[in-house]
């Protein structure tokens, strides 16, 4: 078995046979649960209103995806280093690309399980409405690199500083800075600095193409600039997580 | 003399109406189409054609026509953004010579349960008033977007499936 | 050579860390390296070890430059860290699986258990690695390092929180596998005692530079004759003020203890009779004796104060 793959089942059985692990998956059911009941309470909805809080589960799971990817990543590289089992790691014949792609193979397995554990509530609110189906495939290719992006990213930031509460302090101001313009009226979106933040935010990129497919119904061809986007922040946090590992100070 | 002035009063508020009828060149027609469903709910699609004609003697110029759709449920009276509801919410025509007509579809998508007005509008460079159809009504029927009977055991069961996991995964390696 | 190093020169962020490091060891050799703390013992086997790179000097490790062959030599080598962690999570026979698995060898659960027992850890299969004492966790560390049947054997106080029958019996493994083996045996250690029973070779560092190294009976016959003792003094006693017999030295002072040597030629009661005549305030008088600790002091001495 190569060493990626070894690390992967390691984190993987770690994570998520834990109580910690089981906890997160716990948290993150009762919020989706939350959010479906408030909706049961509501029946004056429209049309409209439904793909509404699909698109809204839809953005919770990616939201809280990144906020899992940011704490395991954070963790990667400086928890082991203040845990004292990176040294062991290091001296074996595995390289430092193996220590991330096998921590990252860890996140995978948690993103898989939060987007399976949505499933059912997507369904639950989303099968009497509208673009169900877009949306279940939606959310894996475009909440997939978003939430590795995040992983990558806090990784790379682990290796830097070497101290976990630093990495994820920063990791997650990172997450708030790239979330914010969701928090601003469309006015302020609409700005030339607005749109030039959105058109290179990952984060904007998936929710943004959430509600083009969800609510006005377009189709693939006009997201392809956005998922080049996402897939592009995908690509720059991993060179950024390799690099870093590289260069990481003993 | 009392007869002869309410005759005179008659025929002036005929010719009165006459005259006013003679001073709109415009005339549109709402019709909705043959194949919109009979009880429209939900999610469905409806049609309407709108016909306008030049009934003056001058060209129209710059004539923009617009459709535009009002809730009409008591307590609940308010124009509809049809933002969500229809693309297609205006034509425009540069000039329409006297006599001259041209066909419109309006199809809107039905966002929302409730009764609704629709009426198509024209504006006119030069003319200093708006010209509208007729009113065609309609109403939506609620087509149920949250079934409780798939929310709760989703909602409820999921995290108590989670949280009977996680107490015996805990417990047996306790 | 297992180990042949030479002038090995480190800086970080501007600060020299290793000043010209020497050292060479054989096959079957247990070699002691011994210094103060932030003497540059761990940076410089992070750089054998290949964690670390030098800015100058030679470096061969098993025939192979750790800095470039870093994944094929630690397929040879076997290394205990200090303070090295452990997946609390895991048992020992899974973790010490999990390892070999790093190292592309899967070991049967029979071979687990011995490996285990070899350093002492019978009976732990079913407890989880995050509930052993500091001393289990050193017995499993060294098991990890043991794993690959390593020519080289690199320790960093290996017997670090173990009782004296623990230490005793860590001793004796790696006894056997110097001599049994031929496993060179590079330990890193405060405690003296360990070098004393285990090593045949030392190497002295302090402030980044090898001040000595070599054969250890050698140096011992060569550098120490006098006699080493060690004072518990009442009040402060300045050297600089105080006469001291002839043939006596002030060699060190750490706390509230005063190190002295004492010619051969000199009775040992007749001193003390002479210090206690002229007012000093002894509490308590150790014999150190000529061996280790009176050299590693000796070099690594720190001035007396006034």
């Amino acid at each position: 078995m190569n060493p990626v793959t070894l690390i992967a089942r390691k984190e993987s059985g770690e994570l998520l046979g834990s109580g910690r692990g089981l906890g997160w998956m716990l948290a993150l059911s009762v919020i989706l649960s939350v959010l479906a009941l408030l909706l049961v309470s509501n029946t004056e909805l429209s049309l409209l209103d439904n793909a509404q809080v699909v698109y809204m589960v839809m953005g919770t799971i990616t939201a809280l995806g990144g906020l899992l990817a940011i704490v395991l990543g954070s963790d990667a590289i400086a928890g082991e280093r203040e845990r004292g089992t990176l040294i062991p790691l290091l001296l074996t014949p595995i390289t430092t690309t193996h220590i991330v792609l096998g921590k990252m193979g860890g996140l995978v397995a948690a993103w898989v399980l939060m987007y399976a554990l949505s499933l059912p509530y997507l369904w639950a609110v989303g099968s009497s409405g509208q673009n169900l189906a877009q949306a279940i495939a939606y959310l894996a290719l475009f909440g997939t690199p978003v939430v590795l992006g995040f992983g990558f990213y806090a990784v790379g930031l682990s290796a830097r500083f070497g101290n976990v509460r630093t990495a994820l302090l920063t990791a997650l101001i990172s997450l708030i800075l790239l979330a914010s313009p969701l928090l601003l009226g469309p006015s302020l979106r609409q700005s030339a600095i607005g749109q030039a933040f959105d058109a290179v935010n990952p984060f904007s990129a998936a929710l943004n193409t959430f509600d083009s497919v969800v609510i006005d119904s377009q189709p693939l061809g006009m997201q392809l600039g956005r998922l080049a986007v996402t897939l592009a922040w995908l690509a720059l946090t991993f060179w950024f997580a390799k690099r870093s590992a590289q260069t990481m100070e003993i | 003399m009392k007869p002869y002035s309410v005759l005179f009063a008659l025929i002036g508020a005929l010719l009165l109406s006459g005259a006013t009828r003679a001073a709109a060149p415009v005339d549109i027609s709402l019709t909705p189409a043959a194949r919109n469903p009979a009880q429209p709910e939900m999610g469905n699609w409806l049609k309407f054609h709108s016909a306008i004609k030049n009934t003056g003697s001058q060209t129209l110029s710059g004539l923009v026509v617009w459709i535009s759709l009002v809730q009409v449920d008591p307590g609940k009276e308010q124009p509809v953004d049809l933002e969500d509801w229809s693309a297609h919410k205006a034509v425009m025509r540069s000039a329409l010579k006297p006599g001259e007509s041209f066909s419109v579809d309006w199809p809107i998508r039905l966002i929302q349960a409730g009764n609704y007005r629709v009426v198509i509008s024209a504006a006119e460079r030069n003319a200093g008033t708006i010209f509208a159809s007729p009113f065609a009504d309609f109403n939506v029927k609620r087509k149920p977007t949250v079934e409780s009977k798939r929310i709760l055991p989703v909602a409820i069961g999921i995290p108590l499936l989670i949280a009977a996991y996680t107490g015996w995964r805990l417990r047996r390696r306790g | 050579m297992l180990i042949e190093i030479a002038d090995v020169k480190l800086s970080l962020r501007g600060n020299p860390i290793l000043n010209g490091v020497r050292l060479s060891m054989r096959e079957g050799e247990i070699y002691g390296l011994l210094g103060p703390n932030g003497a540059g013992k761990s940076t410089t086997l992070a750089v054998l070890t290949g964690l670390r790179q030098a800015d100058s000097g030679t470096i061969r490790v098993l025939g192979l430059d750790p800095a470039r062959q870093r994944r094929e030599l630690h397929h040879q080598m076997g290394v205990l860290a200090e303070d090295s962690g452990f997946y609390g999570w895991m048992n020992a026979p899974d973790y010490l699986r999990w390892m070999g698995r790093l190292y592309g060898r899967e070991i049967p659960a029979e071979e687990a258990a011995r490996r285990l027992a070899q350093v002492g850890l019978e009976g732990v299969a079913r407890k989880a690695v995050g509930g052993f004492s500091r001393g289990m966790k050193q017995r499993l560390g060294l098991a990890r390092a043991l794993l690959t049947d390593p020519r080289l054997l690199i320790l960093d106080e290996p017997t670090n929180g173990l009782d004296p029958r623990g230490r005793r019996e860590i001793h004796d493994v790696l006894l056997a596998l110097s001599r049994d083996r031929n496993v060179g045996i590079l330990l890193c250690t405060h405690l003296l005692d360990d070098v004393d029973r285990l090593c045949s070779r030392i190497g002295i560092i302090h402030q980044g530079e090898t001040l000595l190294e070599g054969n250890l009976a050698e140096l011992l016959a060569e550098k120490t004759g006098a006699n080493r003792y060690r004072l518990r003094l009442g009040k402060r006693v300045s050297a600089a003020g105080e006469v001291l017999p002839a043939g006596v030295k002030a060699v060190a002072r750490e706390g509230g203890w005063l190190h002295l040597d004492l010619a051969p030629s000199l009775c040992p009661n007749t001193v003390w009779s002479a210090l206690f005549a002229s007012g000093w305030d002894i509490i308590e008088i150790h014999n150190e004796g000529s061996g280790l600790e009176a050299l590693y002091l000796e070099l690594t001495k720190t001035e007396v104060a006034a």
